[in-house]
């Protein structure tokens, strides 16, 4: 009984229809293919928002839109499944059998994917033998579309999408592989910089047959069954690790606050962040029902690009931080909140500004998480987009000019490490800062100084990272529309740990007057400065506790200045190295405090 | 003086190749690589050789120090000055987080601690105007406080220098008349193309390195010469060409990454004899394989490299070639994940312990140790029978490590673990050649696969059968073949320079008079550099549509005209891209020349193993598993040495030499070129 037994397993496993083995093979080679198409639009494309910032995405879903495939440099904020939200959308629109082969399919509508209307998902069907087995899609950000401000999404002042820009809610740009060139037309009436434009959309569309074809290579290869088994292992092996790290969880409700400035419109109107998760073995429960209403300014997303995307990247920093995002990732987690919230917007809603709040929701979220599961929990970091945007005509060639930044600034600290310095945000993932010297040969402003902002890091036994501070010389008429925010809430430490300090925009005019604002426009001229400043990150645990060579070491470097030293550590310093007696006495007071 | 002499030391092996002029003859050298002592393993592959330095003519010379010192931390204390407000530059890198949801993301920390980061008042426009006069009493009280804090080497780097170095070049100036000892450099001296981080990263690099290559060759020059060898010693730069000893101290960095580089050289010969205009190079080792695209015989070079790694490491501006490099060589370590998946790398046992079959210690299975368990590696003939391998050892310990806990059982079961690890390395290894084709918008198929290094030959027929490729290449002393394609290598010097200039009738003028500018600079230093006037030149430029950030490196001819720089860029564009930009506006960005200078070096006919016998070589047999056929196949085992040029035969057949292996597939036909080369075809049919 037991030798047949082991016979027959044996006999099977040695060549089951579809082994371990060939699974694994297929994992591997579709998880290269948005890899491949990555790097061929970042070749090809033309505005630096693209190319530079790489603000797309690249990623195979199946037929109904579950995420199978997403390329690594991918910005962590469309891990909410954009594309796979598109496809659906498109589903429910079209129809499976009427998206054909060779059919590029366009969308932006803000009812499904909930985020600003530059964000366009373009994808095809493909195709083995007939059946469908999903969709290769590529999403970009469009450099314009329109509406009130250069760059669309940047104005700060919308009160509706229609102010926003073009929609483009379900479109086929190709049909059977063929253009229609009425909806180029349309699109390059629809935007200031068509020349970029479409060049990024030839890139997007040639980034969507590629992608179709490797897709189609490797399912003629392994077989139809072959494929669909492995995309299951695929979200089996993602949720594996989630349920792995959801072992070490403490089980429980926890709950978590902050707040984010005003709503864009109304100063000092603060919006509440206030976060509840609940963990069991089985399951994450993110509750968003006290995050603040839907505001009048374009602070809102809409459900799938706003609430689910920031609890699905809180999710990934901290129960799959290893693995190529898919489907399975989420499979535990449920999001509940009521339509009407600031993440939960209606579709007439303003949304320029969508992604620019979910740092702090994620930070919020991730330090509920953390209270849970503290060996990887973090403090806060600066937590905004930042953005800050100049536009206008470059006084040498006369041509229109575009340019939008965001910051970089300090990273929570850990239990074992202080934060580090200086990144974009939680939202963001491989987007480098364009040059100092590309910035000063295209735009008419010189940028003075590039800096550390010492003390700027939170206080603690490990240290906040260092927020930036960048100088503007500007040299010509043009426009700075600035989104900023966590001045009121400011990246908060954690376990005793003090908060980072906060960002901040000001402006120095050419005739000495001074100002300062976080969010709206401003006219500069030559002769103005900007100095555009980045938070630090929160800190952990209490600085008094932090050791004296580290302060020493940190004084040295120049992220602590003496002053801050002594003020915030209890390290006095004299001209040839501490005051023992100084430091005891001073962080005996403190620790007694 | 009868000798052309090349060694390469490289991370696991020294490898020399000695040219014999008189008789035409080529003897190979190897010696583990003496980390203590980097020149005494040289000299002691030279004694094997039993050639003589005070016969040889030249003797070039590749090294791994300088990525070394980068990776291990080795380096001089670094100290460096920057324009006024950018002391961060190096320590901010550029905020980007390449490695997405790991939430204490860091870099590795810059080779430059802050404070010794120091900046002077001083700053160029963006056109290259001084707006503001360098303060060299403020660049004095700098080099009092490097004085002061014991620093070994100084980078200068500043703002916009790349379209005026006047400030550089005085400040490094002032600085080496400040600081006697101390190795100067500057940004702009390794780099004139645009972006402050990496000019700076990359002068930082070159400091790092500086002192400690200096002593390195001015020792090897030294004991060169006490072993009475007088002629010229040259270093294999990462751009493919040799540069003499002056300039690799000046420009170390400039020897970054020399270990592909030989063996690339030599493909790009053998393309040019063989009439082969579309090849990928690809070599596999014992850690890594990587894989370069050699058109026309020649390869792209890439002006950025990333040390440790784009996702933590710092870039270096220094023309390296354009090579994809993937976790995937002999040592790749099989294993089974938390999750109960096969993987394979990106641990490698390297060579010590090495793979099991080794008898070294190794207890982990390998890829090597797949394929001595499959059949595919003779157990008795591996290294001509010096290193008898376990075959036992291997097939017991991926049938316990690997096939058991996969649940598969038996003979069959252990074949089928072992073949997997192999098509895992597979996956790896095509994703590694699908990216450098794809994203450069070529089509694999119409490609040949030269393969070399350890293991290329065992994995040729396999990775052409999954690429779609038709024709794979095995060149002679494929294990070797690095240093023989360093006895390659000519002179070359290379000068490059931002322009940012429209193409237009009147930007063509300043094309023509950068040009020309360069030329004169790389004829000067190719005459002081190597002595000799008769140097050749080759014109290029980064091109790009107006807006397009990436350029398009075009080859331009003489004379320089709006129409042919125009035809040369959509030629380029259009290779690239599969399309045009109708109307769009083409600028110059980077103006690059390279001077060559022809060195004495070998014919490859020279080359061809001499086979002694004229009777048809009788194979032996052997049990070999084909994953095409998925199980064993009774095969003929072949000595290379025996089969003569013209000899063809069908496959499945395995081909054996002293430092490799060669598969040839069950659909696959080998025949033996004229140089010697082993030409694999495999059939359309065969594709998968």
């Amino acid at each position: 009984m037991t030798t047949l037994a082991t016979r027959t397993t044996g006999a099977m496993a040695a060549r089951p229809p579809i082994d371990s083995i060939t699974l694994e093979i297929i994992r591997h080679q579709l998880a290269a293919i948005p890899n491949q198409i990555e790097r061929n639009i970042e070749r090809t494309a033309f505005s630096p928002l693209v190319y530079e910032y790489k603000d797309y995405s690249v990623g195979f879903v199946d037929p109904v839109g579950r995420l199978v495939v997403q390329s690594r440099g991918s910005l962590p904020i469309f891990v909410a499944n954009a594309l796979g939200t598109a496809v659906r959308e498109g589903l429910e629109v079209l129809g499976p059998d009427q998206i054909h082969d060779g059919d590029i399919v366009i969308t932006n509508n803000p009812a499904w994917l909930g985020q600003h209307l530059n964000n366009v998902v373009a994808y095809t069907p493909v195709r083995v033998e007939g059946e469908l087995i999903g969709f290769f899609a590529v999403l970009v950000h469009w450099v314009d579309v329109g509406g009130s401000v250069p760059g669309s999404c940047v104005a700060s002042n919308t009160t509706d999408v229609w102010q926003e820009g073009l929609q483009l809610p379900t479109l086929k740009l190709l049909e059977r592989g063929r253009k229609r060139p009425e909806l180029f037309r349309l699109i390059a009436a629809n935007t200031r910089f068509p020349a970029f434009l479409l060049g990024d959309v030839e890139a997007q569309i040639s980034g969507c047959q590629t992608g179709h074809d490797l897709v189609q290579e490797i399912t003629a290869r392994h077989g139809l069954e072959a494929i669909k088994s492995a995309i299951v292992a695929m979200w089996d092996g993602a949720d594996h690790a989630v349920k792995a790290a959801l072992a070490r969880a403490r089980p429980g409700t926890y709950i978590a606050r902050a707040e984010l400035d005003d709503d864009g419109v109304t100063p000092g109107r603060r919006v509440a962040v206030d976060i509840s998760v609940t963990l069991s073995a089985e399951e994450i429960l993110v509750d968003l029902s006290g995050l603040g209403p839907q505001t009048a300014g374009p602070f809102n997303a809409g459900r799938n690009g706003g609430a689910i995307a920031a609890a699905r990247i809180a999710c990934k920093y901290l129960f799959s931080p290893d693995t190529p995002v898919n489907d399975g990732d989420f499979r535990r987690l449920r999001v509940e909140i009521p339509d009407g919230r600031f993440l939960s917007a209606s579709p007439d809603a303003a949304i320029g500004h969508s992604g620019s709040t979910v740092p702090t929701v994620v930070d919020a979220i991730l330090n509920a998480f953390g209270q849970a599961l503290p060996e990887r929990a973090a403090a806060a970091h600066h937590g905004i987009y930042g953005i800050h945007a100049f536009d206008g005509r470059n006084p040498e060639t006369g041509e229109r000019f575009q340019h939008l930044d965001t910051v970089t600034g300090g990273w929570g600290a850990t239990a074992v490490a202080d934060g580090p310095s200086p990144y974009r945000s939680n939202g963001h993932g491989d987007v480098p800062d364009v040059p100092v010297e590309m910035q000063e040969s295209f735009f008419p402003y010189r940028i003075e100084a590039k800096r550390l902002r010492p003390d700027s890091g939170g206080v603690g036994r490990c240290r906040g990272g260092l927020g930036v501070e960048k100088v503007y010389r500007i040299l010509g008429d043009c426009r700075l529309v600035v989104g900023f925010d966590r001045v009121a809430c400011p990246p908060w430490g954690v376990h005793g740990g003090g908060a980072g300090l906060p960002a901040s925009v000001e402006i120095l005019r050419a005739n000495g007057t001074r100002e300062s604002f976080s969010k709206g426009e401003r006219r500069l001229s030559a002769g103005d400065f900007a100095y555009v400043r980045s938070g630090g990150g929160g800190g952990f645990g209490p600085a008094v506790e932090r050791s004296v060579e580290d302060v020493l070491r940190d004084v040295r470097l120049g992220y602590v200045s003496r002053e801050g030293a002594e003020r915030d550590y209890g390290v006095v310093l004299s001209d040839d190295g501490i005051d023992e007696a100084a430091t005891a006495a001073r962080r005996s007071t403190m620790s007694s405090r | 003086m009868r000798y052309l002499i090349a060694a390469d030391t490289g991370g696991t092996f020294t490898d020399l190749a000695v040219h014999d002029t008189q008789n035409g003859q080529t003897h190979f050298g190897k010696t583990l690589t003496n980390y203590g002592d980097l020149v005494a393993g040289v000299l002691e592959g030279l004694f094997d050789t039993s050639a003589e330095l005070s016969e040889a003519r030249l003797v070039k010379h590749g090294t791994t120090h300088v990525i070394n010192a980068l990776i291990q931390r080795s380096g001089a204390r670094v100290a460096l000055v920057t324009t006024e407000g950018f002391r961060d530059v190096v320590e901010m890198a550029r905020g980007n987080r390449p490695i997405p949801f790991e939430i204490g993301f860091r870099r590795n920390p810059p080779l430059v601690e802050r404070s010794l980061c120091f900046e002077v008042p001083e700053r160029i426009d963006h056109n290259g105007a001084v707006l503001l006069p360098l303060d060299e009493p403020a660049l004095e009280t700098v080099a009092e406080a490097i004085r002061a804090a014991n620093v070994e080497a100084v980078a200068v780097s500043f703002i916009n220098a790349y379209r005026n170095s006047d400030h550089e070049d005085r400040a490094e100036a002032v600085l080496a008349r400040l600081l006697p000892g101390v190795f100067v450099t500057s940004g702009t001296r390794l780099s004139r193309e645009w972006s402050e981080f990496e000019r700076a990263t990359t002068a930082v690099a070159n400091a790092y390195v500086g002192t400690n290559m200096d002593r390195y060759i001015a020792d090897f020059v030294a004991r060169l010469r006490e072993q009475r060898f007088d002629g010229p010693l040259y270093m294999m730069g990462s751009n493919g060409g040799i540069m003499s000893t002056a300039q690799a101290r000046r420009q170390p960095i400039a020897l970054l990454e020399s270990g592909p580089i030989g063996g690339c050289i030599g493909a790009g010969a053998y393309a040019t004899a063989l009439g082969l205009d579309r090849l990928i190079a690809f070599d596999m080792g014992g850690t890594t394989a990587k894989c370069a695209l050699v058109e026309d015989g020649s390869f792209d070079v890439q002006s950025t490299y990333y040390v440790g790694g784009y996702e933590r490491g710092f870039p270096v501006r220094t023309p390296v070639l354009d090579i994809v490099e993937v976790g995937a060589g002999g040592g790749s370590i099989a294993w089974i994940d938390a999750q109960g998946r096969l993987r394979v790398g990106p641990r490698s046992a390297g060579s010590d312990p090495g793979p099991i079959a080794f008898r070294r210690g190794g207890v982990e299975p390998t890829v090597t140790d797949a394929n001595v368990a499959l059949g595919r590696i003779g157990p008795d003939s591996f290294m001509n029978g010096r290193l008898p391998l376990d075959l036992d050892g291997a097939r017991d310990a991926i049938r316990d490590r690997l096939a058991a806990p996969l649940g598969f059982e038996g003979e069959g079961g252990t074949d089928r673990v072992a073949q997997g690890v192999l098509d895992l390395a597979v996956v790896t290894m095509t994703g590694a050649i699908k990216e450098i084709t794809i994203e450069r918008g070529r089509d694999i198929r119409d490609y040949a696969l030269f393969v070399f290094g350890g293991g290329g030959p065992i994995f040729g027929s396999e990775l052409a059968r999954e690429l779609g490729i038709g024709l794979v290449v095995v060149p002679p002393q494929p294990g070797a073949f690095s240093s023989l394609g360093m006895l390659m290598a000519e002179a070359r010097l290379d000068l490059a320079r931002t322009i940012l200039t429209r193409l237009s009738d009147a930007g063509m003028e300043e094309v023509r008079s950068g040009f020309e500018a360069l030329t004169a600079e790389a004829s000067d230093n190719a005459a002081a550099e190597f002595g000799v006037a008769g140097a050749t030149f080759e014109y290029e430029a980064d091109m790009r549509y107006r807006g397009q950030k990436h350029t398009v490196r075009v080859r331009l001819e003489q004379p320089f005209t709006t129409a042919s720089a125009r035809r040369a860029f959509e030629a380029g564009y259009k290779a690239r891209y599969g399309r045009l930009n109708d109307g769009g506006e083409i600028d110059f960005v980077v103006l690059r020349v390279g001077a060559l200078v022809p060195i004495p070096r070998p014919n490859l006919s020279d080359l061809v193993p001499e086979v002694g016998a004229t009777a048809a070589p009788v194979p032996r047999l052997r049990q070999v598993h084909f994953e095409a056929v998925g199980g064993r196949l009774v095969t003929p085992i072949y000595r290379r040495a025996e089969l003569p040029v013209g000899f063809a035969a069908e496959g499945p057949a395995v081909i054996e030499e002293y430092s490799a292996t060669t598969i040839v597939g069950p659909l696959d036909r080998i025949e033996v070129g004229r140089l010697g080369e082993l030409r694999i075809t495999c059939p359309a049919a065969s594709r998968r």
